[in-house]
């Protein structure tokens, strides 16, 4: 009979501090993103459509420039169209932060994280903070480049402006917040849907549909309610200039966190109730 | 050891575990055995806290699993053996695991050598044969080096060689010390693996002991004889106190005496014997005759028995 010898590891660890246990499961989580191939994917997407509908967006503008209105090139905001590939950079972080918890839902992975870690909260907590700071730097990336290419084409136009501006290092932070926002969302939303489809159907239809239909309603209620919406909410921390249908840049901050803790709250909630 | 107190998990408006008590005793194999649907995987799920129960308890080594941290060190489970991204190479499979739970690195090489995937450790789970698979997810169990190993079914889809392999690593785990659940609904393997059973149907305990004792408590064993000379050895083996049921024209079934006393008797009388053999009776016959009364599992066979005719 063929002997299968399994050689005894160290010593327990099963009184470890949980700070421990946070630590490992971000290591973990951070090891599940870089193994697969459609966070990768995911991620070029996302410089390719912020950067490139940044770029041919100024572009056109500038190429439309000498048929503006003085009103209209007093009231341009320089970023406007540098972050116009925002709006489609956040749907491939939102599938993708949508993905950390369903495709594992999907496979039947799981399981086996809650079997490793059956300290739930803190693992969506891991979950959360693993894919948020991938996302940071990500965006943080694509957004600096994209704003140093667009200011460069205005530039042409007498139109760009520099990073030490007021107001204007605080915008370019402000468009890798709110895409980070907007991941940490998509994660919640997956934990609470658990089916890809679904979980990406909320999303969608909380970004791109909700807008839509809000626009439908009598005045000023439309107005008035598009103001909270995360989409607006987000845009209002990229912009320079303060649009009359935006929220302050700190007031979008605090309506897209708000969404965000929200989301969390419910998936942590829900995660810790029902059986995997 | 595994302890489950009043065990019973409710979904709406079925009971899938139905007040179970049993314990896991360490250095054996303990088979986990029932049809399908009988609550087996339920009551696994429950032991490693990935179902609440609706009430009662069970504990791993005295504390429940989701007090435990990172107890991939104390307990490792093999559920589903489905559950890897397709897209995730073994070895990365293994890698997110050992991180949870700070496990080193190095152990990974270990347990892909002992499941035999060494050579597979960079393909894609999902590129893995179905005995692969079921070995990648047998590694990741034994990835923690746990006293605790609980495994779901574990020789499904495996070819003859690798339900043998399952075979000796079940025995040799439990050889040295530990504390092996393995569940499976089919009776014979379990004859072969198991030393232990608890044997469950509908949720509910329909017993537990040592698989020589169900074996026995079916009916025992019997003696096969072949022989020209029937009603000689007949009279000569009721003259001894055994009861002689004829099988075929030259074939008796005797029960109360030992294979080797009917070889000296009829050796004394002068008598031809072609067969001589000690029947027992399989683990099946025990497990029929512990389910007979539930008649969902009656029900089942007849369906059985209609179809083949």
């Amino acid at each position: 009979m063929t002997r299968v010898l399994v050689p005894p590891l160290a010593a327990s660890t099963a009184d470890a501090r949980l700070s421990g246990v946070f630590l490992a499961a971000i290591r973990s989580e951070w090891t599940k993103l870089r193994t697969v191939r459609s966070t990768m994917w995911a991620l070029i997407i996302t410089v390719l459509s912020t950067v490139g509908f940044g770029v041919l967006l100024t572009a056109v503008a500038v190429s439309q420039w000498d048929h503006r209105s003085l009103a209209e090139i007093r009231g341009f905001d320089p970023l406007l169209y540098s972050y116009a590939g925002l709006n489609v950079a956040q749907l491939c972080i939102g599938v993708l932060g949508v993905l950390v918890m369903t495709s594992e839902y999907a496979t039947g992975v799981i399981r086996l994280t809650f079997g490793a870690t059956p300290q739930r909260r803190l693992l969506l907590g891991a979950k959360v903070l693993t894919f948020s700071a991938v996302v940071a730097v990500v965006s943080l990336v694509s957004c600096v480049t994209v704003f140093f290419i667009c200011q460069a084409i205005l530039a042409a136009k007498h139109a760009g402006v520099s990073i030490t501006d007021p107001g204007v290092l605080r915008a370019v932070l402000g468009g890798a917040v709110h895409m980070v926002l907007i991941g940490v969302i998509a994660v919640g939303v997956g934990a609470i849907v658990r089916h890809t489809a679904g979980a990406v159907a909320v999303l969608f239809g909380v970004l791109l549909i909700i807008p839509g239909l809000v626009q439908l309603l009598p005045a000023p209620w439309n107005n008035d309610i598009t103001l909270y919406l995360p989409n607006s909410a987000g845009a209002a921390m990229s912009a320079v200039v303060r649009f009359p249908n935006l929220l302050s840049p700190l007031g979008g901050l605090l309506v897209l966190a708000a969404y965000a803790v929200a989301t969390l709250a419910i998936a942590s909630f829900v995660l810790v109730r029902r059986d995997a | 050891m595994i302890e489950a107190r009043n065990l019973s998990k409710r979904y709406g408006e079925t009971l899938a575990v139905d007040d179970l008590s049993f314990s896991v005793e360490a250095g054996q194999v303990t088979g986990f055995l029932g049809p399908n649907g009988s609550g087996k995987s339920t009551t696994m799920r429950m032991i490693v806290a990935l179902d609440v129960p609706t009430s009662g308890a069970v504990t791993v080594g005295g504390r429940t699993y989701g007090s435990l941290r990172f107890p991939l060190h104390e307990v490792g489970a093999l559920l589903d053996a489905n559950a890897a991204h397709p897209g995730r190479k073994a070895r990365n499979h293994l890698n997110w695991l050992a991180d949870s739970n700070k496990i080193p690195r190095s152990r990974v090489d270990e347990v892909l050598g002992i499941v035999g995937l060494t050579e597979a450790a960079h393909r894609r789970a999902g590129e893995l044969s179905l005995g692969m698979f079921q070995r990648l997810g047998i590694a990741a169990a034994l990835l923690g080096d746990p006293s605790v190993l609980i495994l779901d079914e574990p020789i499904n889809g495996l070819d003859p060689e690798g339900i043998l392999w399952v075979r000796h690593l079940l025995r040799s785990l439990a050889d040295e010390g530990r504390t092996v659940l393995v569940s499976s609904h089919l009776m014979s393997e379990m004859a072969l693996t198991a030393d232990h059973l608890i044997v469950i149907g509908r949720g509910r305990l329909l017993g537990s002991g040592q698989v020589a004792d169900f074996i026995e408590r079916s009916g025992g064993h019997h003696v096969k004889v072949v022989t020209p000379d029937v009603e000689a050895l007949s009279v000569l083996l009721r003259d001894k106190g055994a009861t002689i049921v004829a099988d075929g024209p030259q074939e008796l079934s005797v029960q109360g005496l030992e294979s080797r006393d009917v070889g000296i008797l009829a050796a004394g009388e002068g008598l031809t014997l072609y067969e001589l053999s000690t029947q027992h009776a399989s683990l099946e016959d025990a497990f029929m005759a512990l389910t007979h009364e539930h008649a969902e599992y009656r029900g089942t066979a007849r369906l059985a028995e209609a179809s083949s005719k």
